[in-house]
């Protein structure tokens, strides 16, 4: 099983190499330091995104409702920095509101017996009319640059942007790997009824990973704000399909009760990769999600190839 | 049970369409019914249409769905025809919709007339525009050249590729920058959707790949904050100049910070104001006259028998130093 995860991941690592190597073929700007950074910094929200989408998936749940969740997050964080709330305070509202939100989503899905995808669909049309009843068909815009500050200025040397997202992601190892949380979460993934019948608590399990999400979901509103300092109407519509691409991109099962979160960190750099290095090549911008799609099914079809476990799987395994 | 149901429905209708002051003459009336309201674009155009209500002497209503709903629009209008006001103005939702009620209007001695967005064919009396798409792509390249001079290169970056008005606008741009300008390069137009994060990610990527870049036009109104926003990133204040088709309160921060060297849209107010006098000539039974100064537009009002259609005039340009003159 290990051995076949490396696979996924070997295999993402090597396409990402291919794909720098082919793009710093073709464009000088490439392989500036300055673009990497670009590349690294367009990646923040989706990775927070996905490391969350990649617990639900890994439980068998998805929430297709996480980038509007990002969106109410974002329009929390904006407006307390327009109110001169502490930006540091203001940062920390991210999450917070993102949990709330991840609570309420947790809550439809466990105590509402509603499938995820289903519960999850209906809150994206609530929170989108909250984000449109909030904002007033405006936008958010000349949100102070409190936040930004204070996430770009560097601490010793390192911008806290870079510490703050490695601790999220340490937070999901641990949680994952070192805690009988994870264990049970992938059990819950696996067969809800046999967790259920084996004594872990499902319902709590369940709820847990929703505020989960959504409390990295919120972490990745609060670098949106200090990047972009505002807030559009459709914010966050494309974050979930991406997020999910990202994830089973990596190798997490979208059926559960497999995840890896390596896999996932290189699926977001091989989309985000894509996306710059196609139009610094200078690809015509139709034809990019056709290169970005294709490559997916590469990535995918090389492992069938293989034989793989997870693909055979796939098949197998009674929808 | 039916008269009930019709009471509430009047006494509705009464409260969603603001009953006509007790002195007021509904003929000497002109209504306008906007897409929606509550959103700052369409508070412009009412307070450009109280203004020229006040200057005109004639009454002015505003009433719109609360939200982009065709059919609970139609029903706003249909009301107003019942009131018997004179003449009726709509921003359509819904051009197909609004045919069968121009016939209604028609018997009742209403003007019915489209304003900001048209139903063309449905025998509206005259159509209210804000500008067309040749006079936008025109001035933004136009305006640019003015800033960056003729050889330089300019990207664009528009929202969804399938948007046929903003396809519309770029197309208008690259023929002014053939006809008109041809050392300057304009990059073929990249699509961002609907998301303001993607639109910074490409205008950055951009900036990297092409460093001689002099300009940045944000297409769709989703794409300026994220033009802007990456122009000050990149720390290239100054040495590329942000622009697109945004309102003021989009644009604001933007202009202010020097990102963005100019916006370029109409003036809803304007648009408001002309709308209401639009009506009133319909009112009064006056032809459209082919150009019109109206007092303080900065340009002349043209009207196109042919097309029926009465043209503000040309596209507004919104700078650091007039946006606070604006608010939507």
């Amino acid at each position: 099983m290990t051995r076949l995860l490396g696979g996924r991941e070997a295999t993402l690592a090597a396409a990402c190499l291919v794909a720098a190597l082919v793009f710093a073929a073709a464009s000088p700007v490439f392989l500036t330091p300055g673009n990497l950074l670009t590349v690294l910094r367009n990646s923040t929200e989706l990775l927070l995104a996905a490391l969350g989408m990649t617990l639900l998936l890994a439980m068998g749940a998805i929430d297709v409702s996480i980038g509007m969740a990002m969106g109410l997050a974002a329009i929390v964080v904006g407006q307390l920095l327009m109110a001169g709330i502490d930006p540091a305070l203001a940062g920390i509202a991210g999450p917070l509101a993102g949990a709330a939100l991840g609570l309420v989503a947790g809550a439809v899905v466990a105590f509402g017996k509603i499938p995820a995808i289903v519960a999850t669909l209906g809150l994206l049309g609530v929170y989108r009319a909250g984000i449109f009843l909030t904002l007033g068909g405006a936008w958010l815009s000349g949100i102070p640059t409190g936040l930004t500050d204070l996430v770009a200025t560097p601490v010793l040397g390192v911008p806290p942007a870079i510490v703050l997202i490695g601790l999220a992601y340490l937070a999901v190892f641990v949680l994952l790997r070192r805690t009988p949380f994870g264990p049970h979460l992938l059990a819950v993934g696996n067969s809800d009824e046999k967790a259920r019948l084996s004594g872990i608590a499902v319902t709590r399990i369940r709820l847990m990973t929703f505020v989960v999400a959504g409390a990295l979901a919120g972490l990745a509103a609060t670098f949106y704000i200090a990047t972009y300092r505002n807030v559009s109407m459709t914010i966050g519509a494309t974050l979930p399909l991406e997020a999910i691409a990202a994830a089973v991109l990596g190798g997490t099962s979208i059926l559960g009760g497999r995840c890896t979160l390596v896999g996932t960190v290189l699926g977001v750099i091989l989309i985000r990769l894509m996306q710059n290095g196609l139009l610094l090549v200078g690809v015509p911008s139709l034809w990019q999600p056709v290169v970005t799609g294709a490559m997916l099914l590469i990535v995918l079809g090389l492992e069938a190839g293989a034989g793989s476990e997870g693909l055979r799987r796939l098949v197998r395994r009674p929808a | 049970m039916l008269r009930q149901l019709k009471l509430t429905l009047f006494a509705a209708t009464l409260l969603a369409t603001g009953a006509l002051p007790a002195s007021a003459d509904p003929a000497n009336t002109v209504a306008f019914v906007p897409q929606l309201i509550g959103i700052p674009y369409f508070n412009a155009m009412e307070e450009g249409g109280k203004k020229a209500a006040a200057d005109l002497g004639v009454e002015f209503i505003y009433s719109g769905p609360v939200d982009t709903n065709p059919v609970d629009q139609l029903q706003i209008v249909q009301n107003l025809i019942d009131q018997g006001v004179g003449a009726v103005s709509v921003s359509v939702l819904d051009a197909s919709t609004i045919a069968p009620v121009v016939e209604q209007a028609k018997a009742k001695g209403v003007k019915l007339f489209t304003s900001d967005s048209d139903a063309p064919d449905s025998g509206r009396a005259v159509y209210v525009a804000q500008a067309t798409d040749q006079g936008l792509g025109y001035a933004i390249i136009d305006e640019m050249v003015e800033r960056v001079g003729e050889e330089a290169t300019v990207a664009i970056v528009s929202g969804e590729a399938t948007a046929s008005n903003l396809n519309a606008w770029i197309g208008f741009m690259q023929e002014r920058a053939k006809d008109k300008y041809p050392k300057l390069t304009l990059l073929e137009p990249q699509y961002a959707g609907g998301a303001a994060d993607r639109a910074a990610q490409i205008a950055t990527d951009l900036m990297a790949a092409n460093p001689d870049l002099k300009g940045i036009i944000g297409v769709a109104s989703t794409t300026c904050p994220g033009v802007g926003q990456a122009i000050e990133t990149a720390g290239k204040i100054g040495s590329v100049i942000g622009t697109g088709y945004c309102s003021p309160n989009t644009a604001r921060s933007y202009l202010k910070s020097g990102s963005f060297g100019y916006s370029v849209l109409w003036d809803p107010a304007k648009l408001g104001y002309l709308t209401v006098w639009a009506g009133k000539q319909l009112i009064d039974g006056k032809p459209f006259e082919a150009s019109v100064q109206l007092p303080g537009f900065d340009s002349p009002t043209t009207y196109d028998p042919a097309t029926g259609i009465l043209l503000l005039g040309e596209p507004a340009v919104f700078t650091a130093d007039n946006v606070d003159q604006f608010d939507f």
